[in-house]
């Protein structure tokens, strides 16, 4: 897949892609709180029993577990870049590295 | 008298777990980085199974193999539902922090999270804070983890309190001070499996003692068909839900031996593969061993005075009367092994706290060069003494274990988390508002805690959580203010690391 192939980024390029997986992680938290308020709770009003288990017992855990697993997928496969954690592409302003740089 | 077979899987699981710290102990020694490198953050190599694999060991404590399923023994189903909400722990630590700690820690050459705190702040009094929250909430953990084993130890096997905390508690403490954080993240693995395979042979226990699956449920049914309800009949208030979304669900990946996992892998590849098995691993260990506890109720069926008067010796119970002794020796395994597991990581952050954020770094800044082998001397004796103290006020054990665990989650949580968050998303953000953060919200939540104060009824860390918000951001907007009319430079020497212009 073209997305997970490796790209030569700046530091700066890498930063900005990290906002955006951190941002697509909690839209991934806001739709799973979402499943789980609609398949737990949202269920508990039917008389419904699968093996004797209330629907909204396996809506609540397994249905959330299931959705948080595609959420997982989805930001792996689809939001995920992958890049070189130790070099960076050129840039005229950017830091320079662990073994020869900023050190705290 | 205890049973010896259901001693001897343990000792057998302590031997290679300790085998397993020595050899990780051999692996850093050929590996060719320096030792606080190596010692600290295991020489950045961590790849995806094993990453997520620390990652839920350390994360899932005996709290969540003993107190949280006997909690739900008494209160049903509904708590199986709260403690689904951990299954977002995972994409949340790595989607929010992954790739900026990883990036962030190699270029300043950080190897803790006070590190990076240190870095971006560039104060050496939110370090000494940090390191002291995290000593002093990681060692009430710690002790949560060592008397929830212990007892458990005792429950199952009969051999005594004290002979169980000594049998595990000194292999956790040698095989964390010789493996460092390479071997801690070897044996979390080996816990991790431990801990899968403790809760299938607690579900076949079960499940036979009780009749079936099916059988259980309507046993439940009949004696309390309140535990079949999301409310259990008032038992679990939309309250609860709400902090426990944010005790064990949105805020967890603010908590610092999480963090720290962060900085240890060792390509973006690994940390993908980290968030999917990890997602998948999470909710079968959480949402199984918590629904255990709740299809326990089909089994042990009188009321909780029966067991002693509380819910903590539910599971030690199920596991005794389910299951023969060399079962129900592998059985505590899986609760051992999350005992071990967190103890090891958070000794090995805490020991990092004092040698490296405090100790080290006043050396260097006052152009002191410490040698590679006196760090080592002093890293490994700080792991030990930290590990010994804490095996000492084990002894004496307090009760109820998830309080404990829940506490010091708060408390964490609340010191880092807009630390964490807004430093590394919010140019804005002034180490005067971080300290201000930290230091605040801490001590209102313990007042709190210690006050019985709550908003609401609910969980103190929903009053810390917020006290911190604001004193992060009134903090910071005004000492930049008053950085700006003084003429000063507002941003420290290591900005650029965080917030690069090109």
């Amino acid at each position: 897949m073209e997305q997970r192939a490796r790209r030569s980024m700046t530091y700066r390029e890498k930063l900005l892609q990290a906002d955006r997986e951190a941002k697509a992680a909690v839209v991934g938290l806001v739709l799973t709180i979402v499943v789980w308020l609609v398949c737990g709770i949202g269920l508990s009003g039917l008389d419904v029993k699968v093996l004797g288990t209330p629907l909204w017992i396996i809506g609540g855990t397994l249905g959330t577990w299931a959705f948080s697993i595609v959420v997982a997928v989805v930001l792996g496969k689809r939001v995920f870049l992958d890049f070189d954690l130790d070099d960076d592409a050129p840039s005229s302003a950017a830091p320079t590295g662990e073994d020869g740089g900023l050190r705290g | 008298m205890g049973n010896l077979a259901s001693i001897i899987p343990v000792v057998v699981f302590l031997i290679v777990a300790t085998g397993l710290g020595l050899y990780a102990r051999r692996a850093s020694n050929g590996s060719g980085e320096g030792f606080v490198k190596e010692y600290f953050i295991g020489g950045r190599s961590l790849g995806g199974f094993v990453l997520a694999m620390t990652t839920i060991a350390t994360y899932g404590s005996v709290s969540s193999f003993v107190g949280g399923p006997g909690q739900a023994w008494e209160t049903g189903f509904g708590w199986v539902y709260m403690a689904t909400v951990q299954v977002t722990a995972l994409f949340l630590l790595y989607g929010i922090l992954g790739k900026k700690m990883a990036l962030i820690s190699r270029k300043i050459g950080g190897v803790t999270v006070i590190d990076v705190i240190r870095a971006r702040y560039n104060s050496n009094a939110l370090a000494v804070a940090s390191a002291a929250i995290i000593v002093l909430f990681f060692s009430a953990t710690m002790i949560a983890q060592f008397v929830g084993g212990a007892k458990l130890f005792e429950a199952v096997t009969g051999y005594s309190y004290n002979v169980g905390l000594a049998l595990f508690g000194i292999a956790v403490i040698v095989f964390t001070t010789i493996g460092g954080f390479r071997g801690v993240a070897l044996t979390d693995t080996l816990c991790g499996i431990a801990m899968l395979v403790g809760i299938a042979v607690l579900a076949a226990g079960i499940l036979n003692a009780g009749g079936g699956y099916e059988n259980i449920m309507a046993t439940i049914e009949a004696n309390s068909p309140q535990l079949l309800e999301p409310f259990s009949a008032g038992a679990m208030p939309a309250s609860l839900y709400f902090t426990q979304w944010l005790l064990v669900g949105v805020l967890t990946f603010a908590l610092p031996q999480s963090a720290v996992r962060c900085m240890g892998f060792k390509d973006t590849k690994a940390l993908r593969q980290a968030m999917i098995v990890g997602t998948v691993i999470i909710g079968a260990m959480m949402i199984g061993v918590t629904a255990l506890g709740t299809l326990s109720a089909g089994v042990l069926t009188e009321d909780l005075a029966a067991y002693g008067g509380s819910v903590d010796n539910i599971i030690p119970t199920a596991i005794a009367q389910t299951l023969p002794p060399w079962l129900a020796g592998i059985a505590i395994i899986g609760p051992i092994a999350a005992s071990i597991s967190t103890v090891s990581s958070l000794l090995i952050a805490a020991s990092s706290s004092i040698v490296k954020d405090f100790w080290l770094h006043r050396c260097e800044s006052r152009g002191r060069a410490v040698p590679d082998v006196t760090i080592a001397r002093l890293s490994q004796l700080a792991t030990f003494v930290i590990g010994a103290v804490v095996f000492v006020l084990s002894i004496v054990p307090p009760d109820v274990i998830w309080r404990i665990n829940m506490f010091a989650f708060g408390g964490l949580e609340t010191a880092f988390c807009w630390t964490f968050v807004l430093g590394l998303f919010w140019r804005g953000a002034t180490k005067e508002g971080a300290l201000l953060s930290m230091v605040g919200g801490v001590v209102v939540y313990c007042a709190c805690m210690a006050a019985g104060v709550t908003f609401f009824g609910m969980h103190q860390i929903v009053i810390g959580i917020t006290v911190s918000l604001v004193l992060m951001v009134a903090g910071s907007l005004a000492s930049s203010r008053a950085a700006m009319r003084a003429g000063k430079q507002p941003q420290p020497p290591l900005f650029e690391a965080f917030f690069p212009e090109k």
